[in-house]
């Protein structure tokens, strides 16, 4: 989230897409009811009615999949009716920069596509130049290749028409969405945008999410209370195990995975220090290397000097433009490439795409170790229904972990907030927490290395690590730590104090921080801030309800990220009754400014967008995958085959795999008709691994079911409640009808298109609930993160004749 | 300053507290005698989180002699306000719930059961078949002849429902093995 | 000065976090159930749910979806029937906390018939009770009344996310009644307060009650 929680009551305009707040984030409704109390209009555009939208002021009905026109729709209508923000466009965004004489978009395509390795050349995609390598301005926006006019160029083919034919909404329900929304373009007024995995799992999920920038952008909705693209966040701690990087591209605090063409330390502080020529960016990401130099000072401690590069040979190196995630190494698993895995606190053979594929795979490990609070699909995957046991050669280890209240330590909201949580009771049984099980396990294999010897002995050894887990002592290593005697402002810090703040990290081995972002969580002078419980606000921020000494949240405790977009170029709010930040006897007030500096008029101010080189925000977006605009194609399975906006039908650049359990069904394939949306429910936890065992729980939402209209039903003969078994080219699953009027037939390119939707909460550990939604999902990914299509794919159903997996 | 709606608490400490009744000068009245007694009388008061959405709800577990007896919503969470949906509200039978795993269990190859074994056991065995799969596959230099310490034929899925402090712990350990396929929720 | 809910059902999300507090709170276990086309479950009140969301839906006259949620309990009525009818049978059956306005089940409830069962039941307007076969005994709603007089909310108001649910003062909670019902009225002209003298549970209402449940409200 741009914003947090509680701002949402701030908004005049909650538009909820790609996401169904209500039954996946109960609480937070409460927030986006305060909004509509204080008389914003509700939104929420989803294929079907749900609690959501019972709430809201009305529900809009989307095809699923079908996001970016939608919203590139509006993108159209706020320039052709000239809503948008133009002091915060001008000012604030590329929309002024010129763009590179290489860029074209043709029929779908943009310049630099090679259909063989089905890659951009993104090189084609770059802005024009300057003498001093800078970007060329034009503040004017008459320049017909600046980015504002090559928006309004690429948007004018999102008419209502176009948009409403391949959508399925109405052009008045479109118009209803954009007038209320556009309303927010006004300099006093804010609209927020709430999303989840709605967007995110499509093969364009990152351009779903960048269309809202542009609308964001359009309006000046970012940085201002009320305001944001806000993602709500659904894992427990995803934040934080995004922001420390349980993903194989990133190491923690959002510094990319060292790649063999960085050999040494210098050549990667090279590749990811971006430089700018205006002395208006504050460019913030410049200082990267001192956060990675601290990072590898925390790893390996006195080990870690500068004569040896800090140890960073001894990192992994992964191949450039090599995919590790998820889906890679489980088509690695299935091709016979893996020898043994640790699967942790998630249930990838319920909850992963195209699961008769995933479920095969397993069966190929040498060994696996899992580590639950209760057996799973995924723990007990070699007794699956259908398979022999005796089959299956994989030893597995079972782990007991333990439960949130049986441990302590800190966790990060969605708003980014650092909370710590006290452990209430010992964990049960022979449990244990995550990592009391990784620190002694990780402690043996050191004493193997080093009585047994073994092959690059040295990170491993080398580490700055731990007899025994203790919380406190890693959330003051993430905070970072004094490796030498050093003086701050007048102030001595001695060697193992905390650093006050990541302003004072150093690429000089002086200091250490397991994530720069949390630099200033626990310090010398105010000790642990997760534990603050103190509700005092100044009234500027009352008026908010900023709430800055309840916790911690990073960075440096600024609640609400680009807030300096919240103010003009002298500091005045541009909406005074809810002022973020203001600029008032020569300093600001309010929030926690991003960055010290004074206004942009002001000598030595800074543009607000201080983690993009050129300090404004980014209309063109030239390094994604698949363009620097986002594209309205068609899901990798579509029931059209063809649309009004292009001869492009699907992206020409998402993933996928090739074994024979990766079928993606042809476009308008008549044996798969229907289109399927899957979603979470408010009653499980995503695969239900969890709920499904707890029986308060599964008495609320006991069985699998498919959600249909009753049209659809009435042509298939099936009626409330019936057994219903869906197909789709990768499997097949028995649910129970659900038939209602939330659910309605689209039209579509003119003709009538069946939507049904699913949750995938079901696995066959629990007797007589049905099995994972899952199977009959698509193995088709986004290009840029790999995120599965799980929201969309096409299926055939039927009534059934009688049911095996559900009792 | 500190913050507490609870009137009848004396003081909110941080994160363990102590509720006490009795002195609120209820009259019980009539029907005193058949209305239960209040379970979470004389309980600790332990600050946790709710385990599932990134809204992260404060809970209050009452605790008496080590067992938790009842959960609830922290009312002084400024996000919350002490109110939680349904999985929230159901947290105290889902920690008490009798299908938890209490043991480490193994499933030896081609084997159909479970067999329990011990904690110095399971991680001896899972310590050994890291390091003979990491000393037998690992990649120190690529097709280049560049140096990449890499050790791919072994991946680590999960979790977003660890700390942060274990996440930190968990990738400091990884990076240290060489492994690169590591993912979790935040990708599906 | 007796106390009084204000369920506002125009704010429910139906996210149940009031029917598991309630049942977690209660220590009642769960029901065996099954998917049968509906999210309302279990279906309906049983010994072990005092209380239970109900889902209903239907097209309004633009041909919009509405999507009702209704808290369903015990409305702890000001003169409660039951209480009349099980006094006629076994005095002290089912009493009335004067306080807290409070409808309470006792123990001596095991002493009244198949018979008296059946009444007490059918007498209740808004069917609410359901007889324990295990233990012989009524069961229902009630308010928390350990929490009531330890000073703290019912655990369905405390756990309720969106403030459908309110607790307090009679007299406070019938003022904020009118308060929500005046803005309601703005967007739903139909709303209504169901049956606020008799019943200490106060239900706003958005439409008829056929939209609800047939005893959402008594008329």
């Amino acid at each position: 989230m741009t914003n947090h929680w509680i701002d949402i009551k701030n908004s005049d305009a909650v538009l909820i897409i790609g996401s169904n707040a209500a039954e996946h984030h109960p609480v937070a409704f409460k927030w986006i009811q305060r909004a509509k109390d204080n008389g914003a209009v509700l939104m929420h555009v989803d294929p079907k009615f749900s609690r959501t939208s019972a709430r809201c002021d009305f529900h809009v009905p989307l095809r699923s999949g079908t996001d970016i026109a939608f919203l590139g729709g509006m993108v159209n209508y706020i320039i052709q009716n000239n809503l948008y923000f133009k002091e915060y466009v001008v000012n604030y965004t590329n929309a002024t920069f010129v763009v590179g004489k290489d860029y074209a978009f043709q029929d779908g395509l943009f310049s630099g596509y090679n259909p063989t390795t089905r890659k951009y050349d993104k090189s084609k995609w770059a802005f024009e130049k300057n003498k001093d390598g800078g970007p060329v301005i034009d503040t004017t926006l008459k320049n017909e290749r600046c980015v504002f006019n090559l928006m309004r160029k690429h948007y004018s083919r999102y008419t209502l028409k176009n948009v409403s034919d391949v959508t399925g909404v109405s052009e008045e329900n479109l118009r209803k969405v954009y007038d209320a929304f556009c309303a927010t373009g006004r300099p006093d007024k804010a609209g927020t945008i709430l999303y989840a995995l709605g967007w995110t799992q499509h093969t364009v999920g990152v351009q779903n999410i960048r269309t809202s920038t542009l609308i964001q952008l359009l309006l000046g909705n970012i940085g201002v209370a009320g305001g944001g693209i806000n993602a709500l966040r659904g894992e427990p701690n995803v934040q934080g195990s995004t922001d420390h990087a349980l993903l194989y591209n990133n190491l923690p605090g959002y510094i990319a995975l060292p790649l063999s063409s960085w050999q040494t330390l210098a050549e990667f502080q090279k590749a990811n220090t971006p430089v700018t020529t205006l002395k208006t960016s504050a460019n913030w990401w410049s200082n990267r290397p001192k956060y990675m130099v601290s990072l590898l000072k925390g790893w390996f401690g006195d080990a870690a000097t500068k004569e040896n590069d800090f140890c960073y040979e001894l990192l992994p190196k992964g191949e450039p433009g090599e995919d590790y995630s998820y889906m890679y190494a489980m088509d690695r698993t299935y091709n016979g490439k893996m020898r043994g895995g640790f699967v942790w606190g998630v249930n990838p053979m319920s909850s992963f795409p195209n699961t008769n594929k995933m479920r095969t795979a397993l069966d190929n490990l040498d060994w696996l170790v899992c580590c639950e609070l209760h057996n799973s699909e995924t723990t007990d995957n070699w007794r699956r229904p259908g398979v022999d046991p005796k089959a299956c050669k994989t030893e597995v280890f079972l782990l007991p972990s333990a439960h949130r209240i049986e441990k302590e330590g800190t966790i990060s909201n969605s708003g980014r907030w650092l909370q710590w949580f006290d452990q209430a009771v010992k964990p049960a049984g022979e449990g244990r927490c995550f990592a009391d099980i990784v620190v002694p396990l990780f402690n043996r294999i050191r004493e193997l290395y080093k009585t047994e010897g073994g092959t690059l002995p040295d990170p491993i050894l080398k580490m700055h690590w731990t007899e025994k887990f203790d919380a406190a002592e890693w959330t003051r290593r993430i905070n970072g730590q004094f490796w030498q005697d050093t003086e701050v402002n007048g102030k001595l810090y001695k060697r193992g104090q905390q650093v006050p703040a990541f302003g004072v990290l150093k690429d000089d081995g002086s200091t250490s921080s397991l994530n720069w972002l949390y630099a200033g969580s626990w310090t010398e002078e105010d000790g642990n801030k997760s534990k603050r419980r103190n509700t005092t606000q100044t009234p500027m921020q009352a008026k908010i309800g900023l709430y800055p000494n309840w916790s911690w949240c990073w960075p440096v405790n600024r609640r609400i990220l680009y807030n300096r977009a919240s103010v003009d170029v002298n500091g005045k709010p541009f909406n005074p009754e809810k002022p973020v930040i203001a600029w008032q006897d020569g300093k600001w007030v309010g929030d926690v400014p991003d960055g010290p500096w004074p206004p942009l008029a002001m000598e030595g101010g800074k543009l607000p967008f201080i983690m993009c080189k050129d300090g404004c925000a980014q209309f063109y977006g030239p390094g994604r995958e698949d363009g620097p605009f986002p594209e309205h194609y068609e899901p990798a399975e579509t029931p059209l085959a063809n649309h009004p906006f292009s001869k492009q039908l699907v992206s020409p650049v998402y993933k996928f795999h090739t074994t024979p359990h990766d079928k993606i069904a042809l476009p308008a394939d008549p044996k798969y008709p229907i289109v399927l949306t899957t979603y979470s429910l408010t009653e499980h936890w995503c695969g239900g691994g969890e709920t499904r065992n707890v029986p308060n729980l599964l008495e609320a939402e006991p069985q699998l079911y498919v959600e249909m209209s009753h049209e659809l039903a009435e042509e298939k003969g099936i009626k409330n409640g019936d057994g219903v078994i869906l197909e789709s080219p990768r499997g097949r699953v028995e649910a129970i009808a659900m038939v209602t009027i939330r659910i309605r037939p689209f039209t579509v390119m003119g003709k009538t298109l069946h939507l049904v939707g699913m949750p995938f909460f079901a696995g066959w550990t629990t007797p007589k609930c049905g099995d994972t939604t899952n199977r009959l999902t698509v193995t088709a990914y986004d290009p840029n993160t790999t995120i599965p299509e799980t929201k969309v794919c096409c299926v055939n159903l039927r009534k059934a004749d009688k049911l095996t997996e559900i009792g | 300053m500190q913050s507490t709606r609870r009137s009848f608490l004396k003081g909110v400490g941080a994160g363990v507290l102590c509720l006490t009744l009795g002195q609120m000068g209820f009259d019980l009245g009539e029907a005193k005698a058949y209305v239960r007694k209040l379970k979470i009388e004389g309980a600790k008061e332990v600050i946790s989180i709710c385990p599932f959405c990134a809204v992260q709800c404060q809970i209050i577990g009452h605790v008496k002699d080590g067992k938790l007896v009842s959960t609830e919503g922290d009312p002084d969470y400024p996000i919350n306000e002490g109110s939680l949906c349904a999985k929230g509200a159901a947290l105290f039978t889902m920690y008490t719930s009798d299908h938890r795993l209490k043991k480490p269990m193994y499933r030896a190859p081609h084997s159909d059961h479970w067999e329990e074994k011990s904690w110095e056991w399971t991680l001896d065995q899972i310590a050994h078949r890291v390091k003979e799969t990491r000393d037998r596959d690992i990649i120190l230099k690529n097709d280049k002849g560049q140096t990449v310490n890499r050790f791919e034929t072994m991946f680590w899925m999960g979790t977003s429902h660890a700390s942060n402090e274990e996440c930190a712990v968990i990738h400091q350990a990884l990076r240290g093995l060489g492994v690169v396929h590591m993912d979790h929720q935040a990708r599906v | 000065m007796p106390k009084s809910f204000l369920v506002d059902t125009t704010r429910c999300t139906a996210c149940r976090g009031c029917q598991l507090a309630c049942k977690e709170w209660h220590d009642l276990p769960a029901n065996e159930t099954k998917q049968t086309g509906t999210h309302q479950n279990p279906p309906d009140l049983n010994p072990y749910n005092y209380k239970i969301v109900r889902f209903r839906e239907h097209l309004d006259e633009k041909g919009n979806v509405v999507w009702n949620f209704f808290p369903d309990q015990c409305r702890h009525c000001v003169i409660p029937i039951c209480k009349e009818v099980a006094d006629m049978a076994v005095p002290g059956a089912i009493v009335k906390d004067e306080r807290t306005g409070a409808v309470l089940v006792t123990e001596k409830a095991a002493q009244l018939s198949e018979a008296d069962i059946k009444a007490v039941i059918d007498a209740c307007p808004y069917n609410i009770p359901r007889l324990d076969t295990k233990t012989h005994l009524l069961t229902k709603c009630d308010m928390c009344a350990d929490r009531v007089q330890a000073g703290m909310l019912p655990m369905c108001v405390k756990t309720c996310p969106t403030g459908a649910m309110s607790f307090g003062e009679r007299d406070e909670i019938l003022d904020l009644a009118q308060k929500r019902l005046d803005v309601v009225k703005q967007k739903h002209p139909k709303a209504y307060l169901a049956y606020v003298r008799d019943v200490s549970v106060i239900y706003l209402l958005a439409e008829e009650k056929k939209y609800y449940y047939e005893y959402a409200s008594f008329m």
